[in-house]
């Protein structure tokens, strides 16, 4: 075996083995589709026709113009702003938490993780359930103001129940990349700060973080990417209701290009999405990884 | 050494093809060979014991004995009746020997969606049943031109044609309007209850206020829905324009080029006032877009409330929170202003809603003789005209399919077309029509925008399509 991908055709050898099986995939799933999804947005398909005329850069400028569009994508930024936000607060304080040997933290550990292992859909389904009927019942029953109506009917109200499902759903998921971080910690620096006489607080802000910066980055990474994608979840909770007040910009992708017809127009808009989720991930990858610094 | 090395390409070969092969499901694919090979040995004893007869005795459906062992497949897009539609496949094979495969559109699918991936995957199904707007935007590319199938004498009156050429069977009708129960009216005021009184904006508001004033509070139920607001509510504006399908195309058309604006079409003035009563009386009023369509026919079945805005599709709700198909329940039509002889006050909107296409791209000349058969069929065999009826409760579009529907409201509907108390326009609207327009209705009738802003959005939206 020592020889191994020392002579060209043996590495040739070697590639088509074990890289070309997923270079064959990826290009079949993710790079021919983009391809030809960044053609049809110079036609005008109506996702059945058989003639598909280009029409230039005629579907850019629509997009450019659809205010609805625009609409959802600032929608989807705030969405994105508030529950990548709480999503990696509650994950880091609850992956604190848990790797303090508290009594029982195994269970935890497990309990907060399990709603990620809920399909989309069917955890949008349920808490539609939660939020439609077990609230406003408990609403009428204690009188509280809050929850007599639908919170689903409201549409800042619905956009928060959004947040807060994408927070359930998300923060156990991360707390275990959060946890990953804090058992890898190393214990020798821990306790020359505390010999140090570090208070937590200062244990916190000047050695915990600075160390926890991985975590963090790749957190941030996984909760923006999933947020900005986000279509099951708003499918099944609010679809958009009430009055296409919480369409948040897959959706409305998906509309445009599925029930409005309009392939070209729909297509040019992921693509608008695809670029801004990929510059602002690549911006806070970049960011992140020049923070990182060696226990 | 080298034995290692063949192991490992070996294994690395194997996963490969593994992963290869997972896309074309394989084993799919083996079971239905399978499945052919006895349809076929069946359906080969089925034909000789019928030589003779290649027609079922008296019912006028005759079949070619060469298409049998022909496999087609129907693409299903309601899917309430898919079981009672693959009972009907089986009864139609046992009879024909052509094997039809019924493929569900699963709930959440767009059927729409679904026809298109298949044609551009290849995987087309033989007949499509599809909503007519559908059938407008495939027919001249994709379907078989029916023009000259003899069922068309049956049903002349749901046909839709698109340039003059018919492109579809017109599978059932549906109906719509104001769904009442009887029991809960007369339980409610103590006497009997004629529903053609109701002919008026005035009758109606009148009814509504004897109900409320006898102790039934709120006696309407509007569903907060999108496609039942913005398609089966609205939709009336165009569907009542003349009562006809092509009237309701002229005034979208007058919608899209500015020469008439909402706020000056009376139909949509109307509408909007009869709205405005349902919703002042509506039981969800609370919390109009707090709805649930689940707990909408319950309110109706017990009698909580008497009228719920909906079509006769609704019947399998309204049964499952507890309604009996002995119980009365019918159709009020959603009336329009206070002439007592015009249609929209007398009669209600049913026209045919599902349409089946069959497949001229990809299917070969064999199988589309075997579609027109099964149509034929549905048409003409006395066994399929009853299974349409009774298994499936669909209301047949063919006049002489005379099962009488189970249901009550079915039952109303093919009354209400036989004494032709009934306007057959069913509005062909752009595919985004329903979910825009189903957002600015549900913004109306939360109290969020007022009548005027929705006329705006009503121009706005028909402005912007292109001409």
């Amino acid at each position: 075996m020592g020889t191994m991908g020392r002579k060209p055709v043996e590495r040739f050898k070697n590639l088509c083995i074990f890289a070309l099986p997923g270079i064959f995939i990826f290009c079949t799933v993710v790079i021919i589709p983009f391809i030809y999804g960044f053609y049809l947005t110079l036609t005008d398909w109506d996702g059945v026709k058989k003639v598909k005329a280009i029409v230039g850069l005629k579907n850019y400028m629509a997009a450019f113009q659809d205010i609805n569009f625009w609409a959802s994508m600032g929608l989807t930024l705030k969405y994105v702003l508030f529950s990548v936000l709480l999503v990696n607060i509650i994950a880091f304080i609850l992956a604190y938490a848990l790797t303090n040997g508290l009594k029982g933290q195994n269970f935890f550990r497990t309990g907060f993780f399990t709603p990620n292992l809920i399909g989309g859909v069917v955890l949008g389904f349920i808490w539609q359930f939660v939020f439609s009927r077990v609230l406003v019942n408990f609403g009428e029953a204690s009188g509280w103001g809050i929850f007599s109506t639908s919170w689903l009917s409201d549409p800042t109200k619905a956009f928060w129940a959004l947040v807060i499902v994408t927070v359930w759903q998300l923060s156990g998921y991360m707390m275990l990349i959060y946890i990953a971080g804090f058992t890898g910690l190393s214990t020798d620096v821990m306790e020359a700060a505390s010999i140090d006489g570090a208070t937590g607080m200062q244990r916190m802000k000047h050695i915990i973080i600075p160390l926890m910066v991985p975590s963090f980055v790749i957190c941030l990474f996984l909760t923006l990417s999933r947020a900005f994608m986000v279509y099951d979840v708003n499918l099944t909770l609010t679809g958009g209701e009430p009055y296409g007040t919480t369409r948040l910009v897959a959706m409305h992708v998906y509309e445009k290009a599925f029930t409005a017809r309009n392939y070209g127009v729909g297509q040019a808009e992921a693509l608008f999405l695809f670029i801004i989720v990929a510059c602002i991930s690549g911006a806070q990858i970049y960011l992140g990884k020049k923070k990182e610094v060696e226990a | 050494m080298k034995m290692k090395k063949l192991v490992a390409l070996l294994t690395a070969t194997v996963m490969t093809v593994g992963m290869l092969s997972g896309c074309g499901s394989s084993t799919g694919d083996t079971e239905t060979a399978a499945d052919t090979t006895t349809a076929t040995t069946e359906a080969a004893t089925e034909t000789e014991s019928k030589t003779e007869a290649g027609t079922a005795e008296g019912t006028g459906f005759t079949y070619d004995e060469n298409l049998a062992g022909v496999e087609i497949s129907f693409l299903n897009s309601k899917g309430e009746i898919q079981t009672a539609i693959e009972d009907m496949a089986a009864a139609f094979e046992e009879e024909t020997g052509i094997k039809v495969d019924i493929l569900a559109c699963g709930t959440g699918e767009v059927p729409y969606t679904k026809i298109t991936s298949a044609y551009n995957s290849g995987t087309a199904p033989t007949m499509a049943m599809l909503d007519t707007t559908d059938i407008v935007a495939l027919a001249e590319e994709y379907a078989t031109d029916l023009s000259d199938e003899e069922w068309l004498a049956e049903c002349s009156d749901f046909v839709t044609a698109v340039n003059e050429k018919v492109y579809s069977f017109p599978f059932c009708i549906e109906g719509r309007g104001l769904i009442y129960n009887k029991a809960a009216i007369e339980d409610t005021l103590g006497t009997t209850f004629d529903p053609s009184t109701i002919n008026s904006y005035d009758a109606l508001s009148a009814l509504l206020a004897d109900l409320r004033a006898a102790g039934m509070e709120n006696p309407v139920v509007i569903s907060k829905e999108d496609w039942s607001l913005g398609a089966h509510q609205l939709g009336f504006i165009y569907d009542t324009y003349d009562g006809t399908t092509a009237g309701a195309t002229e005034v979208m058309s007058k919608l899209k080029d500015g020469s008439l604006q909402a706020e000056d079409y009376e139909r949509y003035n109307e509408f909007v006032d009869t709205l405005d009563l349902l919703l002042s009386y509506n039981i969800n009023g609370k919390d109009p877009l707090g709805a649930l369509y689940e707990q909408d026919p319950i309110f109706l079945a017990d009698g909580d409330s008497a009228i719920w805005a909906n079509g006769c599709w609704a019947w399998a709700n309204i049964a499952e929170s507890g309604a009996e198909s002995t119980d009365e329940y019918g159709f009020l039509p959603f009336v329009l202003g206070n002439d007592t002889t015009d249609f929209a006050n007398t009669a209600i909107q049913a026209a045919a809603s599902k349409q089946v296409m069959i497949d001229k791209v990809q299917a070969s000349e064999e199988e589309v003789a075997a579609a027109k058969t099964f149509l034929n069929w549905l048409v003409y065999a006395e066994e399929g005209q009853k299974m349409l009826v009774e298994d499936a409760a669909i209301i047949p579009a063919c006049t002489n399919n005379t099962n009488a529907p189970l249901d009550p409201l079915g039952k109303d509907i093919q009354s209400k077309m036989a004494s032709g108390d009934t306007f057959s326009s069913s509005f062909i609207a752009p595919s985004d029509h329903w979910s825009v327009m189903g957002a600015a209705m549900q913004k109306y009738i939360a109290g969020q925008s007022s009548k005027e802003e929705l006329a705006k959005e009503l121009d706005k939206y028909w402005q912007s399509q292109e001409k």
